[in-house]
């Protein structure tokens, strides 16, 4: 094999044979690929692409066809969480284009959390001309290096031959086995260079391909399906635990199908919300460090746990030995081998494409007219639920943020796409939305990365331009990218924004509260001058109100949800509310504190973690 | 357990670095590395030596066969396999015992590449172990003034050959 690219077949391009520079080849495939909008942030070493993307649009408007916005963030870590907005509601890969050095580093935040929760984008930066590459050009940064630890895969292209076969590439890299973020990194020589688009060919990545090509072939045999249904056949109280990979895997309805036809109640992870609609009584909603104590309880309770692309991440399983302790069981099926075994040993696994599996499996449990009277246990599970309800407290004269999140949820009834900063608001729009199908939580679940939540709405309402999009914030995380309040009416977008304004960093204040007897180092604004309102109403906001008192909640909520442009809304509520249930870090589940409005089934006293266990 | 894992990896930018990287952001320890190009032009194999327990392999493995240019990673250990190192010493030998330092040499395998008594060259190509002992017998007949090892090589003993498969 030459180390040129390969090239299929002559497939019928209409501009193959076309010459064109290295940019309009970047723009091209980019087109091929079938994305709707770019996000970034222009700059020197980009310029040739950023040209090349007005060109083409040019063209377009000229021959009627379809053209592709450039969306501009205010900073290019707004325009990463854009795409990743944008990835995460539809599925499709997010582009984002950026220049050479900070435009560069400006994204490492961005392509790290699109890591951590498995989002496909492609990130195109500008480089610094080849031959000025480790001269400490101006605006140069060792992007392959900074990218290399945080990426699913990065190239430097120095071969302009081969750039239009490497952009094709990164395309399938960030979309194929667990998705993920893929930078390219193009000198502005290799933009500007000119040649032949060829509309076809890749870059050959033998080990990768193989691998791919063994797990779409990869899907649950009849002896494995068999021994599933035994395992299954044998429990009395089996519960699906699904992540994040059911809804990157697109295996949502697969899921709904396998649970449904068999009657298997589900929990699910942060990132699993959405996996599996909420309202439904098969759900028991969000398990985990700040999920329902029911959930957690029938994780306790359980005897057969299957894991669907789900990690078993520390959030969820913080003493993995003493996770979903009655389990005599755990099955995990996951389209990613390392996570298999890495945390908790299963006695049953399959790695592969999840849709394929559960499918199989589904057709496996029908054929075989597997049936099992799980009664008793779905009326423990009901009785969980109504025993250890999610609450608060109702008669407080204070604004309580889970009183706003329920009255945003009578209106989007489940249907709409919700997006957060990090932090209690977080968790509390977690715990009080209901989400009917995948794709409407958009949430920074592995990394955490406070200011998500306002790029990622802009980017699922570009997706999505006829949806309602809603960024439940907090008055921190906003604050983190809140140039992109200009954005937002920049491209008047109707995007909501709603800020639960707590005067501080509410989860930092909660556990210092906790764990560093009430010292609040660093966590507290309430001398802060900052008016948000004013803040909205610069950037041009024509909704922009502040609600103070209880009784305007349901009225001030339904206007803001229905008004029809760019809406922003400040609600102070009690600078005191906490997230419950919470699981300490550390901690088992027999050890959640439910607070004063949730029952628990066991009595427990707040322990201070040692100092290594406290993250 | 020590083990030792062949990988062939793309020739590719960064490559070696996303390798290397694995290892340190998650807190895996490397022994030893080599790397060299292989009869394919677009391959190199790498042989990394490292230690841990089972499951840490296995991660290892996992994640090696992650990245995007790992063409393919297999632990040797867990079959037959030969190791060889080559070891570069130079010693500085009084002139008396030079005849005793060459036979040691000659005796064990290796060869005398520079007999210079202030700049006495060997070499030996045989397993760690032996090339440890090889390092320490000398150590006692001269002065050390240079160890130069090659990290160990790894080849399995199964009529299947590593390569790459298109």
């Amino acid at each position: 094999m030459s180390d040129t690219v390969i090239q299929p077949r002559p497939m019928g391009h209409p501009l193959a044979g076309q010459r064109m520079t290295g940019a309009q080849m970047i723009m091209q495939v980019v087109a091929d690929e079938g994305v709707t909008a770019i996000f970034g942030y222009s700059g020197g070493a980009i310029l040739p692409t950023y040209d090349a993307v007005f060109l083409y649009n040019e063209e377009q408007a000229r021959t009627g066809g379809r053209q592709i916005p450039l969306i501009v963030p205010a900073n290019e870590q707004g325009a990463g969480f854009m795409a990743a907005g944008y990835a995460r509601s539809s599925g499709r890969v997010g582009v984002c284009l950026v220049t050479s050095g900070p435009g560069a580093t400006n994204t490492v935040t961005p392509v790290r959390d699109c890591m951590a929760d498995s989002v496909p984008i492609v990130v195109i930066c500008g480089q610094v001309p080849t031959a000025m590459i480790g001269t400490d050009a101006f605006q140069e940064a060792p992007v392959p290096s900074i990218m290399g630890a945080v990426a699913k895969h990065v190239f430097l292209v120095t071969d302009p031959t081969k750039l239009e076969a490497t952009v094709r590439t990164a395309f399938e890299i960030a979309r194929t086995g667990r998705p993920g973020p893929v930078v390219v990194d193009v000198p502005k020589d290799v933009q500007n260079w000119e040649g032949i688009y060829q509309g076809t060919g890749m870059l050959p990545i033998p080990g990768y391909r193989r691998r791919m090509n063994e797990l779409a072939e990869r899907s649950v045999d009849d002896a494995e399906a068999a021994r599933f249904f035994e395992m299954l056949g044998e429990a009395k109280r089996p519960l699906i635990y699904a992540g994040g990979g059911v809804i990157n895997g697109n295996a949502a309805s697969e899921l709904s199908e396998l649970c449904l036809t068999f009657g298997i109640p589900v929990v699910t992870t942060l990132m699993g919300i959405g996996a599996f609609d909420t309202t439904h009584p098969l759900s028991m909603r969000m398990l985990g460090m700040h999920g329902a104590a029911f959930a957690n309880y029938a994780v306790d309770d359980c005897d057969f746990l299957i894991a669907v692309g789900s990690r078993f991440d520390d959030r969820v399983a913080g003493v993995p030995a003493k996770f979903a302790k009655n389990a005599k069981r755990i099955a995990h099926l996951d389209i990613d081998r390392a996570e298999v075994n890495k945390v908790k040993r299963v006695q049953w696994s399959h790695i592969g494409s999840l849709p394929d599996a559960l499918r199989a499996l589904t057709a496996y449990g029908k054929r075989e007219k597997f049936q099992r009277d799980w009664g008793e246990w779905h009326a423990e599970l009901a009785e969980l639920k109504r025993t250890y309800a999610m609450n608060y407290d109702r008669n407080s004269p204070l604004i309580q943020p889970y009183y706003v999140i329920e009255e945003i949820n009578r209106h989007t009834k489940g249907q709409a796409i919700i997006s957060t900063g990090v932090g209690q608001h977080q968790m509390w729009a977690a715990q009080y939305c209901d989400f009917r199908a995948p794709r409407l939580w958009l949430t920074s679940g592995s990394m955490g990365t406070m200011g998500f939540g306002l790029p990622a709405a802009i980017g699922a309402q570009i997706a999505h331009p006829n949806r309602l999009v809603i960024d439940i914030d907090g008055d921190s995380s906003i604050r983190m990218n809140i140039g992109e309040l200009e954005t937002v009416t920049t491209y008047d977008l109707p995007v909501k924004v709603v800020v639960l304004n707590n005067f501080g960093d509410g989860m930092v204040k909660q556990w210092q509260k906790l764990f560093f007897k009430g010292r609040l180092s660093a966590s507290d604004r309430s001398l802060h001058k900052k008016d948000f309102v004013r803040t909205a109403q610069a950037d041009g906001f024509g909704f922009a109100q502040r609600l103070e008192r209880k009784e305007d909640v349901p009225r001030v909520i339904a206007e803001f949800i229905s008004y029809p442009g760019p809406a922003f809304l400040e609600v102070m509520i009690d600078r005191d509310a906490g997230v419950y249930p919470m699981v300490g870090p550390g901690q088992t589940y027999d050890e959640m504190i439910t607070g004063d409005h949730i029952p628990s089934r066991h009595k427990v006293d707040i322990k201070t973690p040692g100092p290594s266990e406290m993250f | 357990m020590r083990h030792i894992i062949a990988i062939l990896l793309q020739n590719e930018a960064g490559a070696l670095s996303r390798v290397a990287g694995l290892f340190s952001t998650r807190g895996y320890n490397i022994e030893c590395l080599s790397v060299a190009p292989t009869d394919d032009p677009t391959v190199s194999r790498i042989t990394l030596v490292t230690t841990g327990s089972d499951a840490v392999i296995q991660q290892i493995l996992n994640q090696l066969n992650k990245l995007v240019d790992v063409v393919s990673a297999e632990d040797m250990t867990l079959g037959e396999h030969l190791e060889r190192e080559l070891v570069l010493l130079k010693l500085k030998v009084r002139p008396e015992q030079t005849d005793v330092v060459r036979g040691y040499v000659v005796r064990t395998g290796g060869r005398v590449l520079d007999p210079a008594t202030d700049c006495f060259i060997v070499e030996l190509t045989a397993s760690e172990p032996e090339v440890n002992a090889f390092i320490g017998d000398l150590a006692r007949q001269a002065t050390l003034l240079e160890v130069v090892r090659s990290g160990a090589l790894g080849i399995g003993r199964s009529g299947r050959g590593l390569r790459v498969v298109r």
